[in-house]
């Protein structure tokens, strides 16, 4: 399998202070493979490590540690293949102020060395739905028309690696799957690898294959989101009253993707994988004049970081 | 494949051609840099020795070093800009993540500071015969263009100090690109010969290349150098620190991938 990144024992500390210096480590020995053509996440909270993670793979950061070797190339030693063949967005882009959107993507078409840049420029405009926008600065756009320049810009090199950090933060839902979508058609049509780090487990699903769940500094989980969750014993908690004590003849251990169950008196709390596919199932089991009310608690990042906090606590 | 590698190192280079030209174009504050604030600068002395009834010689000897430092400063503003727009632009890391090279964004800045630097000179030029009766452009074209090659690699120097500067301390370095030129000044001769001044400050003024170059460009106007080899030494110099500073440019941006500047430079 060929590998896009290929990241073995990674340490990070940063050192603040000049008297009084102060360390924070960042990355505790960090081990990550991305197999070429794929999509894969790194799920984490704020100051888990992943903008430091992303940048490592960039070249922008050098590890105190370890190996990084991206599109099979070591970072340090061949740095310059692989500023030619990855590229990278973050979420809330910034670019220079006076400069149109069509002068941004000139310039950094220009940093790549890329010849035929006006034809380039023009595949990207249309591409990203920008044409309108094209001589408008960069300080006079809207939030979601930043991004998607930020976007464009990532594919300016035609790399074999993207990286996007944070690439939908702060932007409204319908931009947000414009630029999903987006990823989603340029890993198909060109089979390009991305790797992306969000907050947003949802994001996560619909676009990984995989993804790294990372807090503070280490890689805490691997795999899809389901099967994480699965193992984490974490999921959609689908808490259902009813009007008297919960039937006692009700089998419902035999349905898929039950992980976890708690019986109170007249509540049952269950937990699911998805409680979408989940609660049809398991509605048919009673009546619906039994049933007092349900309520749903979709599983977010929260609480996969909780249970990590829990047994960290714990351990 | 040789003319191939030649034709991308030259569009990396316009691409900071291309941004320098941009960003100043559209600030207001760049028309002052190339005219308002020199001009004002070259008046002001022009009429003070005016009003001291200072002769042509000692006027012409003034003048040229209000231009000299004119075009010095507004070329390295160019040299040090071009790091300093994307820290403020918050877009720095997606210059260093591209495949260029510190010699892509120095050659690029310097060309488009020469541009300025030349139109600051000429425009100077054009004040100081209308305006002064003096003409600061030597009938030589030779001698003019060595002088004008030995400013605006002082200039360099200037900007990539800033730069180096920059990449270590970060945003609190942008100081240094408007303060620097102010040590010249005082150092290398600008209003005064440097035999007026104490021992120890000639010292340093033999360690400014500007000063050997200010020396050659007045002994076309009468005025006896204070040193031999003037413009061998003010080479040499320049040579000198210049390699030493592209050393320390290339040092400075390794630590600043390892330190995490480049990464706080852009938040």
């Amino acid at each position: 399998m060929s590998l896009a990144v290929e990241i073995k024992r990674v340490y990070k500390t940063y050192t603040q202070g000049i008297i009084k210096k102060r360390k924070k480590n960042a990355l505790k020995g960090i081990d990550l493979e991305v197999p070429l053509g794929s999509i894969y996440g790194i799920l984490g909270p704020n100051g888990a490590g992943k903008t430091t993670l992303i940048s490592i793979i960039s070249g922008l950061l050098v590890p105190d540690c370890g190996i990084v070797k991206v599109l099979g190339k070591h970072i340090t030693s061949d740095a310059d293949y692989i500023f030619r063949n990855i590229n990278m967005c973050s979420g809330r882009a910034n670019f220079l102020w006076s400069m149109t959107v069509q002068e941004n993507l000139k310039y950094y078409a220009m940093l790549y060395g890329i010849p035929n840049i006006e034809q380039k420029i023009q595949q990207l405009l249309d591409l990203f739905c920008l044409k309108e926008y094209k001589d408008i600065q960069f300080e006079e756009l809207s939030t979601g028309i930043k991004q998607r320049l930020s976007l464009a810009k990532a594919f300016i090199n035609d790399p074999k690696l993207v990286l996007l950090d944070e690439p939908t933060v702060a932007l409204d839902p319908n931009v947000a799957m414009l630029i999903r979508e987006t990823i989603q058609q340029f890993h198909k049509q060109k089979g390009i690898t991305f790797l992306i780090s969000t907050h947003n487990m949802e994001e996560a699903k619909i676009l990984c294959d995989e993804v790294f769940f990372i807090f503070d500094g280490q890689i805490k989980a691997k795999g899809s989101i389901d099967s994480i969750k699965r193992d984490l014993k974490i999921g959609d908690k689908i808490c259902i009253e009813f009007f008297e004590n919960y039937p006692s003849n009700s089998d419902i251990s035999d349905i898929d993707g039950i992980l976890d169950i708690s019986v109170t008196k007249n509540l049952i709390s269950i937990i699911v994988d998805d409680h979408k596919v989940r609660l049809p199932q398991l509605l048919s089991n009673w009546e619906s004049n039994i049933i007092k009310a349900i309520e749903i608690h979709e599983v977010n990042l929260e609480d996969v970081f909780f249970n990590f906090s829990r047994r960290a606590n714990k351990n | 494949m040789y003319s191939l590698i030649s034709a991308e190192e030259l569009i990396k280079i316009k691409a900071f051609v291309f941004k320098n030209w941009i960003m100043a174009k559209r600030n207001i504050f760049a028309i002052f840099e190339i005219i308002f604030w020199p001009l004002i600068s070259f008046l002001s002395v022009g009429l003070l020795s005016n009003f001291a009834g200072f002769s042509s010689y000692m006027k012409g000897f003034i003048l040229i070093g209000v231009v000299a430092m004119s075009a010095i400063q507004v070329c390295q503003l160019d040299m040090a800009y071009v790091l300093l727009y994307d820290i403020w632009g918050k877009s720095l890391k997606h210059n260093f993540i591209a495949p260029i090279k510190p010699r892509h964004f120095l050659m690029g800045s310097m060309i488009i500071g020469i541009v300025r630097g030349i139109s600051v000179f000429f425009i100077l030029a054009f004040f100081s015969y209308t305006i002064f009766n003096f003409n600061i452009i030597v009938p030589n074209i030779i001698s003019n263009i060595i002088f004008l090659v030995g400013i605006f690699l002082n200039a360099a120097i200037i900007g990539i100090l800033v730069s180096i500067l920059v990449l270590i301390v970060g945003y609190r370095a942008e100081v240094a690109a408007w303060s620097i030129v102010s040590l010249m000044f005082l150092i290398c001769g600008i209003y005064y010969p440097i035999h007026i001044l104490p021992c120890w400050v000639q010292v340093l003024a033999k360690l400014f290349p500007l000063t050997y170059f200010l020396e050659y460009y007045r002994s076309f106007y009468g005025f006896k150098p204070t040193y031999a080899n003037i413009l061998l030494k003010g080479y040499v110099l320049l040579f000198i620190y210049l390699s030493i500073e592209l050393y320390l440019l290339d040092k400075a941006l390794k630590r600043a991938r390892i330190k995490g500047i480049l990464l706080k430079l852009s938040e």
